[in-house]
């Protein structure tokens, strides 16, 4: 017995080297300096400060509720130094219905959706501190503003697992090989507001993914945990996929958690490949998305404060989008909602801009 | 000891190793980028990491100024987790 119990000391210990072996090789690896960026980012222009975004102006008729939306996010972005960059994106944006004495009227509301300093340390690792986009899929960081989305109504899930975080992320993407790169965050949101336009909860969570530089597929996983009421745990798949041959990209991103699950898969066909009308189908993509909702273990009520559907739905849109020239497009869609809380037709109007402006003298042309 | 935390640190291991020894290769796969005069083929890899990163989210945007440009880039490393390598070869590709 005490010849076992020795033995099971002696390979605890040899377990614990093993372990503190591996996790300074693994440090090592990320926390090695950034040589190779100091050296290289020398031979390119110093970056300058500049006020980029969004403004947009959408009609939406929404089972025969018109809304005039009126969206402005601009984003600032002030590079300091070699490793740092300080970045943030409000959102101004108003909604206007038909009131009762017919004229249009309606809320403006501003929310100030991330204000981060970012500390690019060396190639594989950048450390996010402040107010950030949660890393829950690839639609809340990357596709969601307006001049990038495809389909102007959001993904019914996006509100699952990606409200805000105030808290600090490690982030970073390297090459695994010639055809292949890694990306991953993992990040914790440490405090709980509620004031309104500045809300956030506390949760943990980290997203994992891969980019196939030859057949241009991008595919991860995302996963977070909530650290306040329920504790509940959120994990989501994500796909984005570009074939070389045509001009189409989809994306897709599945989502199943305490709140609600479902799934969403977009394509987006540029016409570029269209034998007639050559210069006006270079300039237009046709859209096609399909969704589904499935409720969670949350009431109608609590699902709808959210922002999620109040019952199981399942939807189709289909769009247009004219690339007017660059950074300005006009955009149109319809879309179809079944549930039994009701079906209703969606058709969203509008155009978008996206604008950059240089800050500063030496910025400028 | 468990197996599985050894599992997932020998699995990160491995992509760190991977990634220290696949950047090796790739750093003599893109010493051009700091070393060689050749910025034709420089712009044509820059032009290749361009389309498979940015189109990944969006359309091809405009050229910028080469300092906005820069920022944009810096910007979209943080956000998009481009990978260094590409960063400079795109960067590269939008400023020359």
């Amino acid at each position: 017995m005490k010849l076992y119990h020795q033995y099971k000391k002696t390979r605890s210990r040899r377990s614990r080297a093993f372990l503190s072996r591996i996790l300074s090789l693994f440090l090592l690896q990320f926390f090695a300096p950034a040589h190779t960026h100091s050296q290289t980012a020398a031979n390119f222009e110093k970056p300058a400060p500049i006020l980029s975004g969004t403004a947009g102006f959408l009609t939406s008729v929404t089972a025969g509720q018109t809304v005039l939306d009126t969206q402005f996010n601009p984003v600032l972005l002030v590079p300091l130094g070699e490793h740092w960059l300080v970045e943030s994106r409000g959102e101004f944006e108003g909604e206007f219905q038909r009131q009762p004495d017919g004229s249009f009227g309606g809320p403006v509301n501003k929310h100030l959706d991330y204000l981060q300093a970012d500390y690019i340390a060396n190639p594989y690792l950048t450390v996010t501190v402040g107010r950030f986009l949660t890393p829950f899929g690839i639609f809340n960081e990357r596709l969601y503003p307006m001049w990038i989305r495809a389909l102007q109504p959001d993904p019914l899930i996006l509100p699952v697992a990606t409200a805000a975080s105030d808290g600090t992320m490690l982030r970073g993407g390297f090459p695994l090989n010639t055809r292949a790169n890694f990306n991953y965050a993992a990040y914790v949101s440490v405090t709980s507001i509620g004031v309104d336009g500045v809300e956030s909860e506390r949760h943990v969570g980290g997203r994992a993914g891969f980019f196939l530089s030859g057949p241009r597929l991008e595919v991860g996983v995302s996963w977070q945990k909530v650290l306040q009421d329920d504790r509940k745990n959120a994990v989501g798949f994500h796909l984005g996929w570009q074939p070389r041959p045509v001009p189409l990209s989809v994306h897709a991103e599945v989502v199943r958690s305490d709140q609600g699950s479902g799934y969403w898969v977009e394509g987006a066909y540029r016409l570029s490949q269209a034998p007639f009308w050559e210069k006006a189908m270079r300039r237009t993509e046709v859209v096609a998305r399909a969704q589904q909702y499935f409720s969670g273990n949350i009431s109608s009520d609590a699902a709808q404060s959210l922002g999620l559907p109040a019952a199981n739905t399942w939807e189709a849109d289909f769009g247009v989008n004219y690339f007017l020239k660059d950074g300005l497009k006009a955009v149109a869609s319809y879309g179809r909602q079944l549930s039994s809380a009701g079906n209703f037709n969606q058709w969203t109007f509008g155009i978008a801009y996206r604008f950059l402006i240089p800050l500063g003298r030496e910025a400028a042309p | 000891m468990k197996p599985v935390p050894v599992l997932v640190f020998a699995i990160i291991l491995g992509f760190t190793a991977l990634a220290g020894s696949s950047n090796k290769k790739e750093t003599s796969a893109v010493t051009p980028v700091t070393h060689a005069t050749d910025a034709d083929s420089m712009r044509s890899l820059g032009e290749q990491r361009f389309r498979a990163n940015c189109g990944r989210c969006h359309a091809a945007p405009q050229k910028f100024p080469p300092r906005a440009m820069a920022t944009v880039l810096r910007h979209m490393r943080v956000r998009a987790t481009i990978t260094d390598e590409d960063m400079r070869l795109v960067l590269f590709y939008m400023t020359q």
